[in-house]
């Protein structure tokens, strides 16, 4: 099965040459599994040479990717968990929810570090966190009240959530090789998107225009230049099936409803974040 | 393993769905991506909608039995909301209506989109006529109910998705599920809410882990809506 899958994937994919240091090689082989990179580096030099998987995103770079990601949250919650009293409002589902996230968080950290280092990799550094955008002062915030105005907070929760689902998705196609780790991303995702619904459904209740789900109707809480690339592409009015033919919604039996096609099509599919994006995300609150 | 031509293999599905067509009304429906060459769909007794095997490489492309799957838990959601919003309970709060009228629309699109992406190959394509699904094991008289019934439904979604996106071998199905999953993971969270504020996770485990399911496990969860018996013969174990 693996070998037809790896098949598969190298008869779909472009003349990338295959680039692939040593350390890296190592690391993949000792998951026990391997990639279609893995596979074309062990083939005879012929083979080797043949198309290898498009990009450069191996599962090892997914899963330090998603460690980077869990590890920022997780620290912006303990931040705001840290702050004082009367910083969370008198609703104590409210901080209790923070708290399982956090948790949840932690737990990714472990499976996603236990991953990377049981296959012989090594989980980069912890990088230092500064949550109102002003990479420790060094530039004006934009962020700057956000462990002290819990809508603040909220927003930049919202923000980083979202982004987390996005970002997972942007990783599945890389681990398509494994079936395990596969499976593991994607149960690691809708937790995400579950706390991603919690937050907006926590702002909605404190009178924000937003819905469990990103849609055309939520009032944008971006800031432009600096976190807008989060809801980059999200309200998207068309979606395609393989070959990249575009569905035709608007001929299709989905309901007559004056918004279906701009604002339900939009909001049944979430859309992905790309490695760049989601680095590009990262950037903006580590130094 | 033999591994017929692929004009063979076209002939022989396209001759097999013709059969099941024919004995649909009387007998036998077969989710796409049948396993055998040479399927004999039973003439007679229970209806019987077999799932087919996942992992066949000789006749079957696991992303279109995937797809199918995940098409009928679409049509399910997609009957549910559907009859919950043309005859809502008389309790709902306000902003409840809005809601259930969101997730009938996402579920439509849903079933729709897999539809359209499945082509010739949907597994009902020559039924005579749709499944009519039973929701008679809920309560769909009191907004308590509707949302214990959406909660099922969603958590069983999730959990579907999420146990049986390795079986595609297609990135492009994979992404497209992908962007689906999460959805109906933002509805589980929503129907428990809804029901108890601060429940959006509880089914998550003690490793972080959202649920996963097996199809034959999902199977089990979803039979009672299904007018028909499902068959979990070709199902993967593992």
């Amino acid at each position: 099965m693996y070998l037809l899958k790896l098949l598969a994937e190298l008869a779909t994919t472009d003349t990338t040459p295959l680039e692939q240091s040593a350390p890296r090689r190592a690391a993949l082989e000792s998951l026990g599994r391997f990639s279609a990179k893995t596979l074309a580096a062990a083939l005879p030099l012929g083979l080797a040479a043949l198309p290898t998987q498009a990009g450069t995103t191996t599962i090892l770079d997914s899963l330090t990717l998603a460690l980077q990601l869990e590890r920022l949250q997780e620290a912006f919650y303990a931040r705001a968990l840290a702050a004082p009293a009367g910083f969370f409002p008198a609703d104590a589902t409210i901080r209790a929810s923070i708290v399982t996230m956090q948790r949840h968080q932690q737990q990714h950290i472990t499976l996603l570090t236990d991953a990377i280092t049981n296959s012989g990799g090594t989980a980069p550094a912890r990088p230092n966190y500064d949550f109102t955008g002003s990479r420790n002062g060094t530039q004006p915030a934009f962020f700057a009240s956000v462990f002290s105005n819990f809508d603040d907070f909220l927003r930049l929760a919202q923000l980083l959530e979202d982004a987390g689902v996005r970002a997972y998705k942007g990783q599945v196609e890389a681990l398509i090789s494994n079936d395990f780790i596969l499976q593991t991303a994607l149960q690691m995702h809708s937790t995400e998107a579950r706390h991603a619904a919690r937050i907006r459904i926590i702002r909605q209740k404190r009178a924000a225009v937003v819905k469990p789900w990103p849609s055309p109707a939520d009032a944008s809480i971006t800031v432009a230049g600096k976190t807008d690339i989060v809801y980059s592409g999200e309200n998207a009015l068309e979606q395609s099936v393989p070959g990249y033919r575009p569905v035709p919604f608007r001929l299709l039996p989905i309901g007559s409803g004056a918004n279906i096609l701009t604002q339900g099509v939009p909001e049944a599919f979430d859309e992905l974040l790309n490695t760049a994006q989601a680095s590009t995300l990262l950037g903006l609150f580590t130094y | 393993m033999h591994t017929p031509s692929s004009p063979a293999r076209m002939l022989a599905r396209r001759s097999f769905f013709r059969v099941a067509g024919a004995g649909a009304a009387a007998s036998a429906l077969v989710l796409a991506g049948c396993g055998k060459d040479d399927p004999e769909p039973t003439v007679a007794g229970t209806p019987t909608l077999t799932l087919g095997s996942f992992v066949t490489t000789t006749s079957s492309d696991p992303n279109i039995t995937v797809l199918n799957y995940a098409y009928l838990l679409e049509q399910i959601e997609a009957a549910f909301y559907d009859k919950v919003v043309a005859t809502p309970p008389a309790d709902l709060q306000p902003g409840e209506l809005a809601y259930l009228t969101d997730l009938r629309d996402h579920e439509l699109i849903h079933r729709e989109y897999l539809k359209y992406a499945l082509g010739t190959s949907a597994y009902d394509n020559s039924l005579s006529a749709p499944l009519v699904f039973n929701f008679s094991t809920f309560t769909l008289t009191t907004r308590t109910g509707v949302w214990t019934a959406a909660r099922q439904l969603e958590e069983i979604g999730v959990a579907a998705y999420n146990g049986a996106a390795k079986y595609l071998t297609s990135a492009e199905h994979l992404n497209a599920l992908g962007k689906i999953v999460s959805v109906e993971a933002r509805h589980a969270a929503l129907a428990r809410e809804v029901l108890q504020p601060g429940s959006f996770a509880d089914n998550v485990g003690t490793t972080g882990l959202d649920d996963a399911k097996t199809p034959a496990q999902i199977v089990a969860l979803i039979q009672p809506f299904v007018p028909v018996v499902i068959s979990t013969a070709n199902l993967p174990t593992t």
